[in-house]
């Protein structure tokens, strides 16, 4: 029966192979080439490959009706994305700022919490909501009056409940505007 | 001739007299009617109107149908039911709270303000009104009050008219008791991880607390003494709702979570819980799940439920969506026999609303329902039809007597 040169070729190869090649050397030089691959420097794509994954849409049976809606680009409007648990008048709205107290207020060193995602790079994040205090109530228009509710708790879970005047430890404990302030990852 | 030219002319004289008479008789005539309109030809002269006294209106006695509905962030005003008309005006702010007294002859507020407005040395205290003049008899000094928007159970009285409970928070939590009869604060009772008012049918009150348990203080006049519950529900996945619902005349309450599950229980030193029940079931739907995506009829709204105790119906602001919307507007009012777990009715509302109450009658009551634009619309709690509608100003929060 003839053989098909391409099988000749092949086995010639093989068999040259496995006479000039130690079995041994081979795995030697195998497991140091794997045992070693940690060595090199492969963090860059491992964040690269990490955004991208991160950046992946919250799948649809976990992001909230306000997720689904959100936006990152106005923070003066209810639905802006760290907005997601707020209850009051925007600062922004009344001279301030997302994390910035109006002329005249004092910030609380204290506050409660939500935790939101940003549709920009679909990361959560817990967001600090600090009254600014010291002045009557800002007189915005009613669009800038939020009141949302994700993750959102009774007063007897009060970290993270928004009807609370949140102005412990100001120096006047009025109410005049709240900000969303960046704490960190989720 | 000349006679009968003499008169020729004085008969002209006298026709042109006549004339003038007559003319001026027509001109007055007309005059007359275009003064008089034309209505009271033959009516005298009205009398001038006397002179009069200022004096101050008076109330009868505070009826089943009438309401005080937090206005415009600056007072509750009180609401004529039937007549859709106001009555009075007790001054409270978005901050501060209110309540009757089980005999209605007192509404009493729990206030905080600052000696320069914005800014100066905080006071805190409860102010006494008598309903028939409304007027402010009284004034008791607090410690300092939690401070948070329209909360009913952050002050309660005990029915029998003796205590008023004022939740605190510094942001460590308690409760101060005030002897409404000598007017001054007793007891400051810690109340640590816990929350808000429910009192109990004699000398106490219980809390909701954190970790899905109450703490119930007794306190007759003499020694606090506190106990605790074992959880009963899940704080974490599905909190009970802060406007739960008591009877302040026997202690018994309905709490309610944010799926719609009602735990009944009897308060006291030693709460008797019953069987829990759900909304949904009792409307012969799924129970709702807790799911950010799980589209369900769920309670929800700034004041979503009211306790008709006088014929044990509980009736429920409810709307479709998913789980943390238990603060969104309610499109219907769902009414359940609390004792049978059954829906006997279903109201659908004129519009998206925030706040319900329904007047404490059996034969007629009202449903007060509020709108998140401030509109206030009253309708039959029987029929579900609108009775009056009023551009109110509401601020999300209403209080009605007990029956």
């Amino acid at each position: 029966m003839r053989v098909p040169l391409f099988d000749r070729v092949t086995e010639t190869f093989t068999r040259h192979l496995a006479s000039h090649s130690p079995r041994r050397q081979f795995l030697g030089w195998f497991s140091t080439f794997v045992a070693g691959s940690g060595a090199f420097p492969l963090l860059p794509v491992q964040r690269a490959q990490a955004e991208s994954r991160a950046s992946v849409p919250v799948p649809p049976n976990t992001a909230s009706d306000f997720d689904r809606l959100a936006q990152s680009v106005d923070p003066t409007k209810c639905n802006y994305w760290r907005h997601c648990a707020i209850d009051g008048v925007l600062c922004g709205c009344c001279g301030g700022g997302v994390h910035t107290c109006p002329p005249g207020t004092q910030p609380s060193p204290v506050s409660w919490i939500g935790t939101c995602r940003n549709p920009s790079d679909g990361r959560q994040y817990v967001i600090a909501y600090r009254d600014c205090c010291g002045r009557t109530t800002c007189a915005s228009t009613p669009d800038c009056h939020c009141n949302t509710a994700d993750r959102e708790m009774p007063i007897y879970r009060p970290q993270t409940s928004n009807d609370i005047i949140w102005c412990f430890g100001t120096t006047s404990t009025t109410y005049h505007c709240s900000t969303a302030a960046i704490v960190g990852q989720a | 001739m000349l006679a009968s030219t003499r008169r020729g002319r004085k008969g002209m004289k006298n026709m042109r007299r006549f004339g003038h008479r007559c003319q001026n008789k027509a001109f007055a005539f007309f005059a007359f009617l275009l003064c008089s309109g034309g209505s009271a030809l033959a009516a005298p002269p009205a009398p001038p109107q006397a002179a009069e006294t200022s004096d101050v209106a008076t109330l009868p006695h505070f009826s089943d149908h009438w309401a005080l509905i937090a206005t415009n962030n600056v007072a509750f005003t009180l609401y004529d039911g039937d007549k859709g008309t106001i009555l009075g005006t007790v001054p409270a702010k978005m901050i501060d709270n209110l309540a009757i007294s089980s005999d209605r002859t007192k509404i009493y507020t729990a206030v905080s303000m600052w000696s320069r407005e914005d800014h100066g040395t905080r006071e805190d205290f409860l102010q006494e009104y008598d309903t028939p003049h409304l007027a402010l008899e009284h004034e008791i000094d607090l410690p300092p009050r939690a401070l948070a928007v329209f909360k009913q159970q952050n002050l309660e009285l005990s029915a029998d008219g003796q205590w008023a409970y004022i939740f605190n928070m510094s942001p460590a939590t308690g409760v101060s008791i005030v002897n409404l009869h000598d007017r001054k604060v007793v007891r400051t009772v810690d109340t640590p991880g816990c929350a808000l008012i429910f009192p109990w049918a004699h000398n106490g009150f219980s809390s909701l607390c954190g970790n899905g348990s109450l703490t119930n203080v007794a306190f007759d006049g003499k020694k606090a003494q506190v106990t605790q519950t074992k959880s009963f529900f899940d704080a974490d996945t599905d909190p009970v709702f802060e406007q739960s619902q008591v009877n302040r005349r026997t202690g018994q309450a309905l709490f309610v979570t944010y799926t719609g599950m009602v735990y009944p229980a009897t308060l006291s030193a030693q709460p008797v819980l019953g069987q829990p029940w759900s909304l949904q079931e009792a409307a012969s739907q799924p129970k709702a799940g807790t799911g950010v995506q799980e589209l369900a009829w769920r309670p929800g709204g700034k004041q979503p439920f009211f306790w008709h105790t006088a014929d044990n119906r509980l009736y429920a602001l409810m709307h479709t969506g998913p789980y943390w919307t238990h603060k969104q507007d309610g499109t219907e009012v769902w009414v359940y026999d609390v004792v049978q777990h059954r829906l006997l009715q279903r109201i659908v509302l004129p519009g998206p609303t925030a706040s319900i109450a329904v007047s404490p009658d059996t034969k007629h009551p009202l449903l007060f329902a509020v709108q998140p634009s401030g509109k206030l619309f009253i309708l039959s709690a029987e029929s579900g039809e609108v009775t009056k509608t009023i551009e109110a100003r509401v601020a999300g929060f209403l209080v009605v007597p007990t029956p």
